[in-house]
C-alpha cells in the first residue's frame, strides 16, 4: 500500500487558507526576506544601457522649502530626482512636489521664447521674438522713465517702476536690480503667506520663525499648522516630527478646524472655532502662570516682563473664557496646559492657521509666549531660534532708491515689515499711485490673492498699468495679461545661492543648471545683467558697474568663493560639486542621524543666546542697569548672573514679550485675544477657510501630471450635521456665498471639519498655467479623433479641475502684521440654484472695494483699531502720523 | 541606354522637384514668413501653387507686405510657439514633453548626412517638423546633385537616408499632425499650407509603403498626441 496521498488543488487552499487564519501562524513565512528598500543617495543607472547617470546637487524649488536634490542625467535630460543625502537637514528626501519638479522643465506649454502682445491685453495673441529684442524693449521702457525722474529733479517717479513677486529665491538679485535701478517698488507676496507670523515673532526675539527640536522633544502643541504635509519646512519638519514622535515616544497635540493628515497623525486633536487660537493658548498660559508652573529664572533673567506682570495681565484668559470662545472644554485646556508645562522639553509649533486672520500678529505672539513661560527657548527637544547662514553680496552694492513707495510700504501699517501687497491695486485703482512699468516675477496673484478679480481688473487696465512684463516660465493667469513675456527658465536650469533654516543644521546650499537651459532659454539673473547693460550701455548712469559680470557662474562666485571655511574647502567649485556646505557628516540609514565618520551623533548647538561675549568683544562695552550691554551705541548682548551673552535680536537683547512698538500704535503690547467678526456670525452662516495640500502648492503645480493625477479637484469639505441642516449631501452642487458673491462647487460631506467652516483647498480650478491644469486636453478635436480613446490616449482620467475659492475671499489685513485675514470670511452654502453650473464663480469689484475701506479702518488710524483697544494706555489723539518710511526700504 | 538616361533624368527631376517642394513647405513651417518669402509666393511662387491647386483669396495678394507679416507672424506663434500651441515636435507628439529622444533622433540623422543643428531663437529643436521637412528636402537636393554629377552611388546613399528619414522620423505622425495642425489654424496660409503639407507626406509614403503599412500609418497618425510620457522608472523609484 502506497502511503502517499494525493492532494488536490482544494485540498492546498483549505489548508492555506486555514494557515492564514490562524493566530500562531502569523507570520510564517521566510526571516531572510526584507522588504526592498530604494537605497537613497547612491548612483544611478540607465535600465536601458547599464550606464552610469550624472548626478548633479541642486536644491529644490518646487515650492518655497529648498530642500537638498540630486538629480541624475542621462544624455543631457534629467530622468530622475532624489533627495541630496548631503543635505543635514533634508537628508535625502524629496517630497512628491520635488519629485515631480523636472516635469516642469519638459512640459510643451512651457514658454519657451519671449512673447511680444500683438493683440489686446489678455486676448492671447503674441508674436515671438528673440531675448535680445525682448530685453532691449524692457531697457527702453525703463530709461522713459529714469531719463523723465532725470528730467524732472524727480527720485519719487523712479518708483513708478514696479517689480511684484511670489517667490524671490535670487539671493538678493532682484533686489540688486530695483536698487539699481532706483526704485523701492519692490511688492512681495508675504501678506498673503505669513508676515503676521513674522510681526508676533521678531519684536520678541529677532527671527521670523521657530525651529523645533522635533525629534528630541517630548511634547509637541502644534496650533493651526499642517506639517506633516504642507506647512513651511514641511520636508524636513515631518521628517523630524516623525522621529520626534515614533523614535522618541513625543506626544503630538493639534489644533485645526479640518481633520488635516498631521491632526489625524496626532495623539490628541482639537478643531476650534476658527481663529481662536489665541485664546486657548492664553488660557494655557493663565494655568501654567497661576499654577506655578511656569520658568520663573528664564522670565526674569531673559525675558522684559514679571511674573506678576505676567499673572495680572493673564487675568482675563480663564479656560472657560477659552472655551466660550473656541469650543475647546476648560478642563481639557488646564489639563493639555499641565502637561506641556510639566513635560520636558516641549515645543509648540503654528503656522498659518492662528496668523491668518485679522489680529494674527496676536495669536503668534501668545503661542511663542507658552515656550518663554515654560522654560523651553533653545533647549534640546525645546522651541529653537531658526539656523541660516549669510553670503555676502557682489561689490559694489547699489544703495536703496531715494524715495520709499507707497504701494511697496503703505504707511497705515508701520509694524508691518514684510509690507502689505495685497492693498496695491486697490491704492493704484484709487490713483494714490502711480505705474509707469510693472514686472512680475514666480508671481500669480489674479489667481492667488483674495478678491483675485481686483488684480485682474487692475493688470487689465492700460491707463493704470501701461507696460507689464512677466518673466515667468508658464501662462498664468496673470502672465496672460503681460504686454512682453520674458521668460525665465526653470528651477533646475539656473542659479541661485540659498541657505534655509529647515532645521537646526546651518548650511549653505545652490541651485545651479542640472541641464543646459532647454532649447537655449536664459535664465532670469542673464536677462537681469542684459537689462542694465542696455539701460545704462556706458554706465554714465551709474548702475552698469552694479552688474559688472562676466557670466552668471561669475556672480555665483562672488557671492561663494570668499566666504571662511567654504573658501578653504574649494568655494562655488565645492558648492556645485556637493550642493550643500557643510557637510556635517552621514546620515545613519537605520536611525536616520547625522554622524560623523565613528559612527557618533552630530549634534546641533543649542542655547544660541547664551554664547559669551569675547572679552575683546567688550572692549569699550557699556553695560545698562538693565543689564543690556551697548556698544558704539548699538546693544551687543546682556550681562545676566554675571554672565555676558550675546542673547536674542531684540534691543533689550531679551525676549520682548512686552511690544514697546506694538504700544506705540495704539496695539496693545502684551499678547491678548481680540474676537474676530467672524466669531459673531449668524446661526446659519458659515466661515470659510482654505488650506493646502501635500502634493500642490498654491499656484504652480497643476499643469503637472504625476501632481494633478494625484490631486485635481477640490469640492467643499463641510460636516455632516451642517450639510443635512441645509439639505445637502455628499457630491450635491453647491453654492457658496460671501458678500462678494459666490461659487459653484460640489459638497464633500465629512465629519473631519468643524459644523461652523467650509474649508476648500487652493490649487484647483485654474482657468490658465496651460492645458493640463485648465483640463483643455480634453476637448478634442472632432475630426481628428476616429476611433482613439481620448482618456486613455491622454492618460487624463479625471474630468474635474476643481474650483478656486479665491474670487469670494474678502480682503481683511492683520493691522498689525499685516497678513490677510484668510479665514475670515463669512459665507453662507447652499443648494444650487437653476440654472447653476459646476465653476460658475460671480464677485463684485465694487463690494471688493468696500471691503479694502472697511480692513482701513482697523489700521492704527482706524476708528475699529481705537475702539477695540481702549485697553490701551496711551494718548489716543497723540499717535504718530502716517508716513513713509525715511530713505529706501 | 537612351531609356537608362531618360530614365535617370526623370528621377533627377523627380528628386529636385521633392527638393524644391519639400524646402517650400520647410520653409513655411520652420520659422514665421518674411516679406522675401510672402513676396516670392505673391510673385513667382503665385502660377506654380496656383496650377498646383494652392491658391489664396485676393486680400492676400494685396494685403501690404508688412502687414501680412505681422498677422502671419501672430498666428504662427498662437499655431506653433505660444503654451496651448499645436506643438511641432515629434517629442511631444510621442512622449507628450519637448526635447526628448525623438530630437536626438533627428539630429543623429542630420550628422550622419552631413548637416549640423542650430538653433535661431530660445526653444527650437531638432525634431521641429519644419526642419525635418527641410532634411527631407536637402538629402533630395544632393541626390540629385549626385545624379547630375554621375555617382549614383553618393545618390543611392542619399535617397537611402531620405527614404529612411521619412519612414523611421516621419511617418507615423507628420501627414496627422499637419491635419491637426491645418484645422486649428485660423488664417487661410496656414491651414493651406499645411493641408498641403499633409497630402505631399502622404504622397510621398505612398510610394514607398504597401497598402498594409498604410493603413496602419493612417491609423497612427489618427493618435492624439501623448500628453506625457509614463515612465514606470521614475514611478518605481519615486514610490508614486
Amino acid at each position: 500500500m502506497s502511503d502517499s496521498i494525493k492532494f488536490t488543488r482544494r485540498d492546498f487552499m483549505k489548508f492555506g487558507g486555514a494557515v492564514g487564519t490562524a493566530a500562531g501562524a502569523l507570520g510564517l513565512t521566510s526571516s531572510r526576506l526584507v522588504a526592498m528598500e530604494q537605497d537613497l543617495g547612491g548612483k544611478d543607472y540607465s535600465p536601458a544601457t547599464g550606464a552610469e547617470r550624472q548626478a548633479v546637487p541642486y536644491t529644490c524649488m518646487a515650492c518655497n522649502i529648498e530642500d537638498g536634490g540630486v538629480a541624475y542625467v542621462e544624455n543631457g535630460r534629467i530622468v530622475k530626482l532624489e533627495g541630496n543625502m548631503d543635505h543635514p537637514n533634508t537628508r535625502g528626501k524629496l517630497c512628491a512636489k520635488g519629485n515631480s519638479g523636472f516635469l516642469h522643465v519638459y512640459d510643451p506649454d512651457r514658454i519657451m521664447t519671449p512673447l511680444l502682445r500683438t493683440g489686446k491685453r489678455g486676448e492671447g495673441k503674441w508674436k515671438r521674438i528673440s531675448y535680445d529684442e525682448a530685453t532691449t524693449l524692457l531697457a527702453s521702457k525703463l530709461r522713459e522713465v529714469i531719463d523723465r525722474a532725470d528730467a524732472e529733479h524727480k527720485p519719487e517717479i523712479l518708483n513708478e517702476i514696479v517689480f511684484k513677486y511670489g517667490r524671490d529665491r535670487t539671493g538678493g538679485a532682484v533686489g540688486r536690480f530695483m536698487h539699481a535701478l532706483g526704485s523701492n517698488a519692490v511688492l512681495n507676496h508675504t501678506n498673503i503667506c505669513e508676515s503676521s507670523k513674522k510681526i508676533g515673532l521678531e519684536p520678541t526675539w529677532g527671527p521670523d520663525i521657530e525651529s523645533c527640536d522635533w525629534a528630541n522633544t517630548k511634547y509637541i502643541l502644534n496650533f493651526g499648522s499642517n506639517v506633516l504635509e504642507t506647512a513651511y519646512f514641511m520636508n524636513p519638519n515631518a521628517q523630524r516630527l516623525v522621529d520626534g514622535v515614533v523614535g522618541n515616544k513625543a506626544k503630538l497635540v493639534s489644533f485645526d478646524v479640518r481633520m488635516s493628515n498631521t491632526s489625524g497623525f496626532a495623539d490628541e486633536a482639537f478643531f476650534p472655532y476658527p481663529g481662536t487660537d489665541g485664546a486657548i493658548a492664553l488660557a494655557m498660559a493663565h494655568v501654567i502662570m497661576n499654577e506655578g508652573l511656569h520658568d520663573a529664572d528664564f522670565i526674569s533673567n531673559w525675558t522684559n516682563v514679571s511674573v506678576k506682570q505676567l499673572i495680572d495681565h493673564l487675568k482675563p484668559y480663564t479656560p472657560e473664557f477659552a472655551e466660550e470662545e473656541s469650543g475647546m472644554s476648560a478642563k481639557d485646556i488646564r489639563r493639555i496646559a499641565r502637561e506641556f508645562a510639566t513635560t520636558k522639553p516641549a515645543t509648540t509649533f503654528s503656522y498659518r492657521g492662528p496668523c491668518k486672520h485679522v489680529w494674527g500678529s496676536y495669536q503668534e505672539a501668545a503661542i511663542n509666549m507658552l515656550n518663554v513661560i515654560t522654560g523651553n527657548v533653545e533647549k534640546k527637544g525645546g522651541y529653537c531660534l531658526p539656523r541660516g547662514m549669510g553670503w555676502p553680496q557682489p561689490q559694489p552694492e547699489p544703495p536703496k532708491g531715494k524715495t520709499a513707495s507707497l504701494i511697496a510700504a503703505p504707511p497705515l501699517y508701520p509694524l508691518a515689515s514684510h509690507h502689505v501687497s495685497t492693498h496695491a491695486p486697490y491704492m493704484i485703482k484709487k490713483g494714490e499711485a502711480k505705474v509707469s512699468v510693472w514686472m512680475h516675477y514666480y508671481d500669480n496673484p489674479v489667481y492667488t490673492y483674495p478678491s483675485s478679480h481686483v488684480w485682474k481688473e487692475m493688470l487689465s487696465d492700460e491707463k493704470l498699468i501701461p507696460f507689464q512684463v512677466s518673466f515667468s516660465p508658464y501662462m498664468s493667469e496673470t502672465t496672460e495679461l503681460a504686454d512682453l513675456i520674458i521668460p525665465d527658465v526653470t528651477y533646475l536650469e539656473r542659479h541661485d545661492p540659498e541657505s534655509m533654516p529647515g532645521g537646526l543644521y546651518p548650511c549653505l546650499s545652490i541651485r545651479q543648471p542640472v541641464v543646459k537651459p532647454l532649447g537655449g532659454t536664459q535664465e532670469f539673473r542673464q536677462t537681469l545683467i542684459d537689462v542694465i547693460h542696455k539701460v545704462d550701455p556706458d554706465g554714465s548712469k551709474g548702475m552698469k558697474k552694479y552688474f559688472a559680470f562676466n557670466s552668471v557662474e561669475d556672480w555665483m562666485r562672488a557671492h561663494f568663493d570668499a566666504i571662511p571655511g567654504l573658501k578653504e574647502d574649494g568655494g562655488w567649485d565645492f558648492m556645485k560639486k556637493k550642493g550643500v556646505w557643510p557637510i556635517y557628516g552621514e546620515v545613519d540609514k537605520v536611525t536616520a542621524k547625522i554622524v560623523d565618520k565613528n559612527g557618533n551623533d552630530v549634534e546641533p548647538d543649542y542655547g544660541l543666546y547664551t554664547k559669551e561675549i569675547s572679552a575683546s568683544d567688550m572692549a569699550g562695552a557699556e553695560v545698562d542697569p538693565d543689564g543690556t550691554i551697548k556698544k558704539d551705541g548699538q546693544a551687543i548682548g546682556v550681562q545676566v548672573n554675571g554672565r555676558n551673552m550675546v542673547g536674542f535680536g531684540t534691543p533689550s537683547r531679551r525676549m520682548e514679550l512686552y511690544k514697546a512698538s506694538y504700544k506705540k500704535y495704539g496695539f496693545n503690547p502684551l499678547p491678548v485675544y481680540k474676537r474676530l467678526p467672524s466669531r459673531d456670525k449668524k446661526a446659519d452662516e458659515l466661515v470659510l477657510t482654505t488650506y493646502k495640500v501635500n502634493v500642490h502648492t498654491q499656484s504652480r503645480t497643476a499643469s503637472l501630471k504625476y501632481l494633478a493625477e494625484l490631486y485635481h479637484k477640490n469640492p467643499a469639505w463641510i460636516n455632516p450635521k451642517t450639510a443635512a441642516a441645509r439639505g445637502l449631501s455628499d457630491g450635491d452642487l453647491i453654492r457658496v456665498t460671501s458678500s462678494l458673491g459666490y461659487i459653484v462647487t460640489r459638497a464633500h460631506v465629512t465629519e473631519g471639519i468643524h459644523p461652523d467652516v467650509v474649508a476648500i483647498s487652493t490649487a484647483c480650478g485654474h482657468s490658465a498655467y496651460g492645458r493640463l491644469a485648465q483640463l483643455k486636453q480634453r476637448e478634442q478635436a472632432a475630426d481628428y479623433v476616429q476611433g482613439g480613446d481620448a482618456d486613455i490616449a491622454n492618460n487624463v482620467w479625471w474630468n474635474d479641475k476643481g474650483v478656486h475659492p479665491n474670487p469670494i475671499i474678502r480682503l481683511a489685513v492683520d493691522p498689525i502684521g499685516g497678513s490677510q485675514g484668510w479665514y475670515d470670511t463669512v459665507v453662507t452654502v447652499s443648494k444650487a440654484e437653476s440654472g447653476d453650473k459646476y465653476g460658475d464663480t460671480n464677485a463684485s469689484l465694487e463690494a471688493s472695494m468696500k471691503d479694502y475701506e472697511e480692513t482701513l479702518r482697523y489700521a492704527y488710524t482706524g476708528d475699529i483699531h481705537r475702539s477695540k483697544h481702549q485697553e490701551v494706555d496711551i494718548d489716543w489723539n497723540s499717535l504718530p502720523e502716517p508716513a513713509l518710511p525715511s530713505g529706501g526700504h | 541606354m537612351e531609356n537608362g538616361f531618360e530614365h535617370e533624368h526623370e528621377r533627377v527631376a523627380e528628386t529636385q522637384a521633392l527638393a524644391g517642394l519639400f524646402g517650400f513647405l520647410a520653409r513655411c513651417i520652420e520659422e514665421e514668413a518674411d516679406a522675401a518669402l510672402i513676396d516670392l509666393i505673391r510673385g513667382e511662387l503665385r502660377e506654380p501653387l496656383a496650377a498646383a491647386g494652392l491658391g489664396f483669396d485676393e486680400e492676400f495678394y494685396h494685403t501690404p507686405t508688412a502687414t501680412l507679416v505681422e498677422v502671419l507672424a501672430e498666428e504662427y506663434t498662437g499655431l506653433f510657439v505660444a503654451p496651448g500651441c499645436i506643438s511641432p515636435y515629434a517629442s511631444v507628439v510621442e512622449t507628450g514633453c519637448m526635447f526628448k529622444e525623438p530630437a536626438d533622433r533627428a539630429a543623429a540623422a542630420y550628422r550622419q548626412a552631413g548637416w549640423d543643428y542650430r538653433n535661431r531663437l530660445s526653444g527650437e529643436f531638432p525634431d521641429h517638423i519644419g526642419t525635418m521637412l527641410g532634411f527631407y528636402a536637402k538629402l533630395a537636393e544632393a541626390e540629385a546633385t549626385a545624379r547630375l554629377t554621375g555617382d549614383s552611388e553618393r545618390a543611392e546613399q542619399y535617397q537611402t537616408q531620405r527614404e529612411a528619414f521619412l519612414l523611421e522620423q516621419l511617418a507615423e505622425w507628420g501627414p496627422g499632425w499637419c491635419q491637426r495642425a491645418a484645422d486649428a489654424a485660423l488664417l487661410p496660409f496656414y491651414k493651406r499650407l499645411l493641408g498641403m503639407a499633409e497630402q505631399a507626406l502622404w504622397s510621398e509614403l505612398e510610394q514607398r509603403v504597401e497598402r498594409r503599412r498604410l493603413r496602419e500609418l493612417a491609423a497612427l497618425n489618427r493618435r492624439e498626441p501623448k500628453r506625457l510620457d509614463y515612465d514606470a522608472d521614475f514611478r518605481k523609484a519615486s514610490g508614486l
